[in-house]
């Protein structure tokens, strides 16, 4: 196989010492704020900053040339960005005048901002999948993960898909299949999202790792590819319709085994679709429907002590808590006002003070819980394999095989014994 | 992975029961499926995966073949009964007169009110189904006919339950097996469905994708011929594992990388890179081998050097798309790798494993010079090479070989730059992270796998926003200690998954989610992005919604829980009117301390 020995060029696939120029990174602000950029030296659709290309985020502003050339995983601070003064208008006059008065126009060395930074981080398709343009519904991690397993895409598999959508699964599928000559055959029926993926792939360098076309395979089918394939999956309005076009001679590779997943919100779907693959072949098909969460892990804090604070519950830790507190009030109500009463004021103030003393990120019970954003229902997973086609001359052939026995043939260690003499006798010689 | 099977290689037997069974095919035995009768391996070698046969009598002596592949459409009608559609079946609809029936008169379905199943209807004892079985030959169809006609209120039941009746019943009396090949996830449901769970920690087959994703681990390109297309930036795609779970972790991200299904020997016996890289390390004088084999000077370099490197030398000396396995006793226990022909006891030199996984202790990694196998044997002169036996002098060369292997894994290793990082052990997770984190390159993924969600929580709090804050203003805060089990910064992105999945039985009219599955450890994985801290102080900012001055202002510390794992910039809600957080972020140099730097 030639490709197997191309490394890609992708920062998908390929890790590079330090993070270059053209490349896709991530910026990293925070879990769900992860902001993918095309790092672009030359700034070439001259935006007009001084610092050349500039990536502007709520947490700062990040010259590419403060991105480009540092390790993978740095910290990266803000420079102080004039973002106010560069008004359209005023920015055409500005550059009129600039160009006049220096032809030769430098950019300018970025200053360091007092605050702000961001994390540059290389693109995986799990975070492109959280930060990629949504153009339809993404297939998810959790469903991406165990389909590309189940469809057993691994180093050499041809995967088809259809249709690509957003490109969530194509990234997923591209890291799952590269190497050892595998490819992505991809199918986009819709012509914006189809010219849109083709941009990405390009950008993100994957475009020689996916063949993608624009067709509806339900009509038109899927071929065209020079390679065969051995995975499938569909995520289609009508899978059944495209079952049909899977054939072989055809699309599918005619000695190997083909794995083939659907993926379909509704269980009317299903039905059709598993109906039609009994029909079709498909054996051992099997519908799945994976429920993933994400937990958040935090400090519950409880007890008197936390009155006033944020965030926590400041009602008795323990029944003596509670029962101090009760005896003190009832003791006043019994004994009267006096002096020795504290404010609740004066209360709030003391728990304030004590806190700077206390180490809050150690105290009390460690707990976790499902993330506010639970995802029920993603879609319905439905999974079967096509048996490699096996005709009888095929039987015969096997039939009339010579399976060499073991047990007559030189043993492991035999063959090893032997070659130690030989060795030793060689080593004599010497 | 072949299509075919292979004499002498596993596979894994699906029977009527869903269960599986992991068998080894050698040529020329007989396999023996208990009731389910027995076949020749014959007559399975080089014929195709996922074909389910049927045992149609018993093995002949002849080696003609008992085994029936079994149609598709016949397989099919098994669970479906007949072929109805759903839209065409009204349930029951054949004018029987217990039914549940609409407002307007119409069948709906029928109902049991009127069986009573209490043993009495099957009119067969144990006795005549056994005889049954002893003169059937025909896969067991005929005993579940004669079952099925033998139930006196079998007219009786519904259509659920007499399609229900009827899979029970060919479930266990049919004899038929599907033909699946080992890997990964077939040897996960084999172990998980036996009785031998807690060998892999529970690890659900959905997990174990969530794992393996979100390492981010793929094959890295072969480097042999890096220099050629530009890329001599590019680094090397090693991998860190700790595996406690008998190889399955390892299994995994081998078969990611492509390095664990044994390719034909032609095409992917020795990767070049291999053999440059011994073929360099012999051209500096590092190797003894030459002595003993390099003698030969022919024209192609490739084929020569493949004829002379000694496979112990070759052991464990890939460079790209490695894995190097940590773990906690003097050997790793990877008894799963038998199944993918890796057999750690004696490692088959073909395997790609056998170049491209590397076996490092806690010990050698951490203190190497405590370590018996990082001493360096004696020397000997050439001349008293010349008075040894040919039997000291090749103990003589192993042994130096041996230390040789272990120098050099261990000195590249405590080197870093790995790819990432995956952990399923039972060890405290801040410990292998303390540990294993400063070895990973910038942007490199960690997973760390646990059957419960305890450790795995314990492990992010450590990375809790809180934390980090603590600890940049923490006065030289001493890594690892009670507060600190981790260097707080080192990680970002830190999270806590967990998937399941659940299975649906889809038939005509009758698709719900089966009824009993796998209960136990649900299974949690966790995961982090490594990276560098800013060395010198930084400020957080970000954008704060205004809030009346009447809040106490307190600090950074108590940030909004639901934010508490998150970075600084989003110190707490309750900050007042400020657009800049005071937080101040690491002011000490980078701290990657402990092995690596």
């Amino acid at each position: 196989m030639t490709t197997s020995s191309a490394i890609s060029r992708s920062p998908f696939l390929n890790y590079t010492k330090t993070i270059e120029d053209e490349n896709l990174a991530l910026l990293y602000l925070r879990r769900d704020i992860q902001i993918p950029i095309i790092l672009n030296a030359q700034d070439r659709d001259d935006e007009g900053y001084h610092e050349g290309k500039v990536a502007n985020t709520r947490f700062g502003s990040f010259p590419h040339s403060t991105l480009i050339g540092v390790r993978w995983g740095s910290q990266i601070r803000a420079s102080t960005v004039d973002t106010g003064s560069r008004g359209r208008g005023k920015r055409n006059q500005k550059r009129k005048l600039e160009d006049e008065a220096q032809d030769s126009d430098v950019t300018k060395v970025p200053v360091r901002a007092d605050s702000g930074f961001a994390h540059l981080i290389p693109p995986t398709p799990e975070n492109w999948t959280t930060s990629l343009p949504h153009r339809t519904q993404v297939v998810y991690t959790h469903d991406s993960s165990y389909i590309l397993q189940r469809l057993r895409a691994r180093p050499g598999t041809i995967i088809i898909e259809a249709g690509a959508g957003s490109g969530s699964f194509t990234h997923a599928a591209c890291r799952a299949v590269y190497g050892h000559g595998g490819k992505v055959l991809s199918f986009e029926f819709h012509q914006p999202r189809y010219e849109k993926l083709q941009a990405e792939l390009q950008a993100h360098k994957l475009d020689d790792l996916v063949e993608l076309r624009h067709r509806d395979v339900c009509q038109d089918g899927f071929e065209g590819s020079d390679h065969k394939a051995n995975a499938v999956f569909l995520d289609l309005p009508a899978p059944w319709l495209a079952l049909k076009h899977l054939t072989r001679p055809g699309p599918l590779a005619r000695d190997k085994a083909v794995r083939i997943c659907t993926f379909s919100p509704c269980i009317e779907q299903v039905q059709r679709t598993v109906g039609d693959m009994r029909n079709l072949g498909w054996v051992d098909i099997e519908m799945v429907e994976i429920t993933a969460r994400r937990f958040e892990v935090r400090r519950d804090r409880v007890g008197h002590q936390e009155e006033g604070l944020k965030g926590v519950n400041s009602n008795a830790a323990s029944v003596d808590e509670a029962v101090s507190r009760l005896a003190e009030i009832q003791k006043r109500m019994i004994h009267g006002d006096d002096e020795e009463r504290v404010t609740k004021q004066c209360r709030l103030a003391k728990i304030k003070e004590a806190q700077t003393g206390r180490k809050l990120h150690i105290e009390g019970y460690l707990t976790h819980r499902s993330e506010i954003e639970a995802k029920l229902h993603t879609s319905y997973l439905v999974f079967a394999i096509l048996p490699m086609e096996w005709s009888e001359d095929d039987e015969v052939k096997a039939q009339n095989q010579v399976i060499p026995d073991p047990k007559k043939e030189k043993g492991k260690k035999q063959i090893r014994r032997e070659l130690r003499a030989k060795d030793e006798a060689n080593g004599n010689a010497e | 992975m072949d299509e075919l099977i292979r004499s002498g290689s596993y596979v894994a037997l699906q029977l009527p029961s869903e269960l599986l069974k992991v068998v080894e095919i050698q040529p020329n035995i007989t396999i023996s499926l208990g009731k389910f009768g027995a076949f020749q391996t014959n007559n399975l070698i080089g014929r195709p995966f996922h074909v389910t046969y049927e045992i149609v009598d018993k093995p002949s002596r002849d080696g003609g073949s008992n085994l029936r592949p079994v149609p598709a459409a016949e397989l099919h009608e098994l669970g479906i009964g007949d072929t109805t559609t759903p839209d065409e079946a009204v349930i029951g609809n054949d004018g029987v007169d217990f039914e549940v029936v609409d407002t307007e008169g119409k069948v709906v379905m029928r109902t049991n009110q009127f069986i009573n199943e209490d043993g009495a209807n099957q009119i067969l004892t144990l006795e005549d189904i056994e005889a049954l079985k002893k003169a059937d030959n025909s896969a067991g169809k005929d005993v579940i006919a004669k079952i099925l006609e033998s139930h006196t209120s079998l007219d009786k039941k519904t259509a659920f339950s007499l399609a229900k009746y009827t899979l029970r019943k060919s479930r266990k009396y049919m004899k038929r097996f599907t033909v699946l090949p080992i890997d990964v996830p077939v040897i996960v449901k084999w172990v998980m469905d036996g009785k031998d769970a807690p060998r892999i920690m529970e690890m659900r087959e959905e997990t174990l994708s969530l794992v393996t994703s979100w390492s981010n681990v793929h094959w890295g390109g072969a480097h042999g011929n890096e220099s050629c297309n530009g890329l001599g930036q590019t680094d090397h795609n090693r991998w860190l594992v700790v595996d406690e779970i008998s190889g399955l972790l390892v299994a995994a991200m081998a078969e990611q990388m492509g390095i664990l299904h044994s390719r034909p020997r032609d095409s992917m016996s020795l990767s070049e890179d291999v053999l440059r890289n011994v073929a360099a390390t012999e051209i500096n004088g590092i190797s003894e081998s030459h002595e003993e084999s390099g003698r030969t000077k022919e024209s192609d370099p490739i084929r020569i050097q493949q004829a002379r490197i000694h496979r112990q030398e070759l052991f464990m000396s890939g460079t790209t798309n490695t894995i190097t396995l940590v773990h906690q006793n003097a050997q790793p226990n990877l008894s799963l790798l038998t199944y993918f022909g890796y057999n750690t006891s004696d490692p088959d030199m073909n395997h790609p494993l056998y170049t491209n996984l590397k076996e490092i202790s806690f010990l050698q990694l951490l203190h190497p010079e405590e370590d018996y196998g990082y001493l360096e044997p004696a020397e000997s002169t050439p001349e008293q090479l010349k008075e040894m036996k040919s039997r000291q002098k090749s103990a003589y060369y192993r042994k130096r070989r041996r230390w040789q292997r272990t120098k050099a894994i261990v000195e590249e290793t405590r080197a870093g730059g790995f790819a990432g990082l995956a952990v399923a052990s039972a060890m405290t997770p801040a410990s292998i992270l303390h540990t294993l984190v400063p070895l990973l390159r910038g942007g490199a993924q960690i997973v760390v796998y646990s059957p419960t969600v305890e450790p795995l929580t314990e492990i992010v709090d450590c990375y809790s926003k809180a934390r980090r804050s603590a600890f940049a203003l923490a006065e030289n805060p001493v890594v690892p200690c009670e507060e600190y089990p981790v260097d707080p910064r080192l990680l970002i992105g830190v999270s806590l998954h967990t998937a399941r999945s659940r299975p649906w039985q889809v038939l005509p009219g009758r698709t719900h989610p089966k009824m009993s599955g796998r209960g136990g450890s649900e299974g949690y994985v966790f995961v982090g992005t490594k990276v560098y801290p800013a060395e010198g102080t930084i400020e957080a900012r970000g954008f704060r919604k205004r809030r009346k001055l009447d809040v106490s202002t307190n600090g950074t510390q108590h940030g909004s829980p639901a934010l508490q794992s998150e970075l600084p910039h989003t110190e707490s809600q309750s900050e007042v009117d400020m657009e800049v957080d005071k937080e101040v972020v690491s002011l000490i140099d980078n701290a990657q301390s402990t092995v690596g730097d």
